[in-house]
């Protein structure tokens, strides 16, 4: 029987690493990450991702920059991202003092920082998309970086939006752009696009998102009297708490264990999966329900579907299938009585003949035998 | 080389007609039996949530399962040998049915091993070794392919099981699958019914002529028997004159027939089997995730065992065939060796393939060297024991078997969890099958050239009794031509000639 041997785990690096990778398809293999200790009294690191095509520059790029406030706990070098530790968060050099002051007072949070850049290619209509998931407050840089073979493309007009609402951009480089933004609650993710007006427009979208949850596509299947456990899972971000909905055509209820203690029960088995035990199903329990997983930034959903059938609904192909049994049996045993007579018929036929044929030899025999007797 | 065993069954197997009805039951017994252990996985991840247990405590169904189904080998044995192969499967599959019907309504695990595992697993034991069995009773010249038909069931079951299974779980969830599965094992009886008893017809007796020719008749035959019986080889039909004189160990040996330890081939056989079985399953229950281990997606890897099964369903029927040609038949001790450690190179070579097309290559190989070592698994055991013996023997192989085709993956998998590597699994594997064939081979060279021998001896030792009956016949034929008519000399004269033969077949053992 197999023995249970744990798969490794890929961690979270390296799967960043894969979503920065440039559409145009490239491996990142120029991608790297360093961290450096900046001084004695403070400490910064900036994790940087950059995903270039092979022509592109091979050269890492790593850039420390340091924050002059007083750190809260000791000095600490790594800033990998979504890792909960209590270090600094790293502000560019163009925010303004305001927000360098409300930075501070997030302090306390978790802030990490992250940066994604896209790849345009020269050509428009195909238009570039990233997913972006956030669980926690981030500060997030995106950028738009032109290929180098298409720098002769001059007089280009850059915009940032989203929705209807320009951002205000900085140009990095000079084929590059790109916005800094805050998210630290749920308004602040959408979709954010840059588009480069010249001849043609180029554009990329970044769609700023939170964990999906996995639910379950297929309907659990159960029974009336019997129980049903359902299963939510988020995968990689930790939500801070899970709630679960029943959907009774539009309107959503919340399922509160303690209320209705024998009829469901909600447990964890870790943070990231949830458990909802419902039992005694009745067929009122049939429907729809929602596993809710609250992040930092929002909520989000997970579908599941519940079916409540009766014991009659497996009886009927049950009963189906045993007539068929019992059917075919009787068949083979009738088919192997009808042969047998007619074998004993045939046999019978047969010994009949022979009998007829040896009596007749047996007084031939006897002829004979008195024959040779009186020759005797 | 020695020719094919002659039958030691008293009779000549109808080798066609009903025998192939018998095969197609044979194969679906064969089938439920081998296939039923593996579909059940599916039902495992639900299981788990349901009753909150770990993965290990949820594979302990499918490992009690098995090693009843195997270990029941010898209560089968006994039970066809006391009521004939049809009733035994009947009862099989109807144990079968109950254990899943009542497995549907379970509310514990512990009620599930008993239910799935020893309940279910009985009855397919019941169902295994009887089809095995009434093959050799239906068949002695066709037998390979026979053999082969029959055991390519199992994969043809297996293609329909597993999603099947999937459908039905889908539908009913667990609890109705359990139901509907429980039914439909419930066909086993169907196959029971097919295996229409044989009745041991002496081939050379003509019809009877009168009461008192019979009698005549008979006295006569037991006379010759015991003047021609060796000490060591009883004919069948003084067994039954002799009865009073049997003691306790005999009687045993009418249920099951421990002699067969004294028995050189059945030793070499079981030997080899046992070997073989520690690397025979591990690799097909690590073929899926070795494949996710190194990198392909999860359906890929599903196919892989798709392709393995479709490969041993061609593969089988055509060992069969080939093991059923005159060229191989009477080396089939060799064919089988050479199968065995073919299957072992496989696995040797496996961790040289690199990527989805090497290993979509190796589960070709695998499929194809599986296929011929279980088409010819019970076929070599009746070619070495005979037909007659052939119940016993396989409740025993079966019962031996068990330990090492438990130990087999788990042992696996203690090695990929010690090295983090799946090669040294398939180099382990590979090495025992190597050398269970290996060994196979060169005992079977030494067993054939003793049997040659032996043959031999017999012979010389048959054309001494020869010339002394001669004489006797003469002496005999004398004082009973003035006593009979001459037409019924003729049946007594096949008689003796009949017994002849049939006591050649079991010295020949």
């Amino acid at each position: 029987m197999p023995a249970a041997f744990s798969a490794k785990r890929p961690g979270r690096l390296p799967r960043l690493l894969l979503l920065c990778l440039c559409l145009s398809g490239g491996s990142p293999a120029d991608a790297t990450m360093t961290t450096q200790d900046a001084s004695q009294s403070l400490a910064s690191s900036l994790t940087k991702m950059q995903a270039g095509l092979t022509e592109s520059s091979p050269e890492p790029m790593t850039t420390i920059q340091t924050a002059n406030w007083p750190t809260q706990g000791s000095p600490s070098d790594h800033l990998t991202l979504g890792h909960n530790g209590s270090t600094p968060a790293l502000l560019g050099p163009d925010l303004t003092t305001q927000e360098f002051k409300q930075a501070t007072k997030e302090n306390m949070s978790n802030v990490t920082f992250v940066e994604y850049e896209v790849l345009l290619p020269g050509v428009s209509g195909t238009s570039m998309e990233k997913n972006i998931t956030l669980d926690s407050a981030t500060i997030i840089e995106l950028s738009c970086r032109l290929d180098n073979k298409y720098s002769h493309l001059k007089s280009l007009q850059v915009t940032w939006k989203r929705g209807n609402e320009t951002i205000r951009h900085i140009d990095k480089t000079e084929n590059s752009w790109s916005i800094q933004l805050k998210i630290l609650d749920s308004s602040k993710l959408g979709n954010y696009r840059c588009i480069l007006k010249g001849e043609e427009e180029i554009s990329a979208i970044f769609y700023l998102q939170v964990p999906k949850i996995e639910g379950k596509e297929k309907p659990i299947v159960s029974y009336e009297g019997d129980s049903a456990i359902m299963i939510c899972k988020s995968f990689g971000y930790t939500p801070i708490a899970w709630t679960w909905y029943k959907i009774n055509g539009s309107e959503q209820i919340a399922i509160n264990d303690s209320l209705v203690a024998d009829k469901y029960v909600i447990n964890s088995v870790s943070a990231n999966v949830t458990h909802l035990k419902i039992l005694k199903l009745t067929k009122e329990d049939d429907g729809v329900y929602w596993c809710e997983a609250a992040f930092e930034l929002g909520r989000s959903k997970g579908n599941l579907k519940l079916k409540v059938l009766s014991l009659m609904v497996p009886l009927k192909p049950f009963l189906a299938i045993v007539a068929e049994v019992v059917i075919l049996v009787t068949i083979v045993f009738l088919y192997e009585m009808y042969s047998k007579k007619k074998e004993k018929c045939a046999e019978d036929e047969k010994e009949f003949d022979q009998v007829e044929q040896l009596k007749s030899e047996e007084s031939n025999g006897l002829e004979n035998s008195s024959a040779r007797n009186r020759k005797i | 080389m020695s020719p094919p065993v002659p039958s030691d069954l008293g009779y000549v197997p109808p080798d066609g007609g009903w025998g192939w009805a018998v095969v197609f039951g044979a194969s679906v017994s064969v089938g439920f039996a081998y296939t039923f252990p593996k579909a059940f996985t599916i039902y495992f991840k639900e299981l788990q949530a349901v009753y909150s247990i770990s993965y290990s405590q949820i594979a302990w169904i499918t490992s009690i399962m098995c090693a009843t189904t195997y270990g029941g080998g010898p209560i089968s044995s006994i039970l066809v040998n006391r009521y004939g192969s049809r009733p035994v499967v009947i009862f099989g599959g109807l144990l079968c049915g109950i254990g899943m019907i009542s497995a549907a309504f379970c509310t514990s695990i512990l009620q599930l091993y008993i239910c799935v595992g020893f309940i279910t697993g009985f009855g397919l034991a019941l169902n295994l070794q009887p089809s095995v069995i009434i093959i050799g009773k239906y068949f002695l010249k066709r037998r390979p392919i026979a053999n082969g038909l029959a055991m390519a069931g199992s994969p043809v079951m297996l293609c329909t099981l597993a999603p099947l299974n999937q459908f039905l779980f889908d539908n009913f969830g667990w609890r109705g699958s359990f139901l509907i599965l429980g039914a439909i094992l419930l066909n086993c009886c169907v196959a029971g019914a097919l295996f229409r008893p044989i009745r041991a017809v002496p081939a050379s007796v003509k019809p009877q002529v009168t009461e008192e020719g019979k009698d005549a008749l008979k006295k006569e035959v037991t006379e010759e028997a015991m003047e021609m019986s060796s000490p060591t080889n009883v004919p069948m039909e003084n067994k039954t004159e002799e009865e009073g004189g049997k003691d306790c160990c005999e009687k045993i040996n009418q249920y099951l027939d421990f002699s067969l330890f004294k028995h050189r081939g059945f030793l070499i056989y079981l030997i080899g089997n046992v070997l073989m079985f520690l690397g025979f399953f591990a690799p097909i229950v690590f073929l899926a995730p070795y494949a996710k281990h190194i990198g392909i997606d999860e359906y890929s890897a599903a196919f892989l065992l798709s392709i393995l099964a479709i490969v041993d369903m061609i593969a089988r029927p055509t060992t069969g065939i080939i093991a059923n040609s005159k060229w191989v038949r009477p080396r089939i001790q060799y064919f089988f060796s050479f199968s065995i450690a073919f299957n072992g190179t496989c696995h040797l070579l496996c961790p040289l393939a690199s990527g989805y097309t090497g290993l979509v290559v190796y589960s070709i190989f695998f499929g194809l060297a599986f296929g011929m070592v279980c088409a010819m698994l019970f076929e070599t055991l009746m070619d070495l024991v005979g037909a007659a013996r052939f119940t016993s023997a396989v409740g025993l192989v079966t019962i031996a078997e068990c330990c090492t085709i438990l130990l087999g993956p788990p042992i696996g998998g203690t090695l990929i969890d010690t090295f983090g590597d799946y090669k040294y699994m398939f180099i382990k594997c590979g090495a025992v099958m190597v050398l269970a064939g290996t060994f196979l081979f060169i005992m079977n060279y030494y067993n054939y050239r003793m049997l040659a021998k032996e043959e031999k001896e017999r012979k010389a030792k048959e054309e001494d009794l020869k010339s002394v009956r001669t004489e006797n016949e003469g002496r005999n034929n004398w004082n009973r031509e003035t006593a009979q008519d001459g037409p019924e000399l003729e049946p007594l004269r096949e008689e003796q000639e009949g017994l002849k033969k049939e006591v050649n077949g079991t010295n020949e053992l």
